[in-house]
């Protein structure tokens, strides 16, 4: 099972995937409208917000927690080389 | 291919020393010296860092084996649309399988090295992935109360972590406090967040 390149969920149904296209490596909630991957700031601010919304961390706390999380994941490595 | 003596050996060896530090670090604490989980092991304390060059290394497995479980368990439960009940059962039913490790790790959590605790948070965080996707469903049905994500997710995290934590004066054994209390917690968190029309039994 592949699992998403962005934030590492597994991606089962092909409405997990970007724009439904098994193709893709990344998933629906890493892929803007369009389909496009989001970048790196986007990707850190969506998360961050989600880590605020769901814990209720406080904001540059969940940021670091959020970069923590994206230094494992292979689309993000190279910004932490 | 096939897999010569040298590697199931190797293999046999790195099994033994996860297992082994598993117990030792539930049953003493994350700061045993490794030299005592070589000794326990079985195997030289040499061959502890061909496997883990660092303390943190180790630790980041075992943290990795019971987040893999934990995640793999409740991403299942929250794909098929489980209800919240049924999603903090099988959280329950993780943190009992691990409760020992578990309670060590929330218990010494702010003295581990800073990889092991980051991995940690990643753990709780994927939790919360699961239980807000499941909550926010519940919300919008209007079986739970609209309360804010974070404090439901918190209260429930607080109250099992209390009774992980004061073990020794919720139980008088060595049993687990998780399947001692587990009905009442269960019971008592559903009855505090359902509306009243959907109060639990």
């Amino acid at each position: 099972m592949k699992t998403c390149i962005a934030c590492g969920m597994p991606m089962e149904n092909i409405s997990d995937f970007a724009a439904n296209d098994q193709g893709k490596d990344y998933c629906v909630h890493c892929s803007r409208p369009d389909g496009e991957m989001q970048s790196f700031e986007e990707k850190k601010e969506n998360l961050t917000k989600f880590i605020v919304r769901t814990q209720g961390f406080d904001e540059s706390a969940a940021g670091k927690i959020a970069e923590n999380m994206m230094r494992k994941l292979p689309a993000w490595k190279k910004y932490f080389d | 291919m096939r897999v010569s003596t040298r590697q199931t050996q190797k293999s046999n060896t790195r099994k033994k020393i996860i297992e082994t530090a598993y117990r030792i670090f539930s049953e003493k604490g994350f700061s045993v010296p490794t030299s005592i989980i070589a000794k326990e092991a079985g195997v030289s304390h040499g061959s502890i860092f061909v496997h883990f060059p660092t303390l943190n290394d180790l630790l980041i497995c075992l943290l990795s084996d019971f987040g893999d479980n934990m995640g793999a368990s409740l991403h299942m439960l929250a794909k098929k649309c489980y209800s919240v009940e049924n999603l903090l059962k099988e959280h329950l039913n993780v943190l009992e399988e691990y409760e020992a490790f578990y309670s060590r790790l929330i218990l010494e959590k702010n003295r581990l090295p800073d990889e092991a605790k980051s991995t940690f948070v990643i753990i709780q965080s994927t939790v919360a992935f699961h239980f807000s996707s499941v909550i926010d469903r519940e919300i919008e049905k209007g079986t739970v109360k609209k309360l804010p994500i974070h404090i439901l997710f918190n209260t429930w995290l607080g109250l099992v972590h209390y009774y992980l934590l004061n073990k020794e004066f919720f139980s008088d054994s060595n049993g687990s406090v998780i399947r001692r209390y587990r009905a009442e917690l269960l019971s008592t968190y559903l009855n505090l967040i359902k509306k009243e029309s959907e109060v639990y039994e």
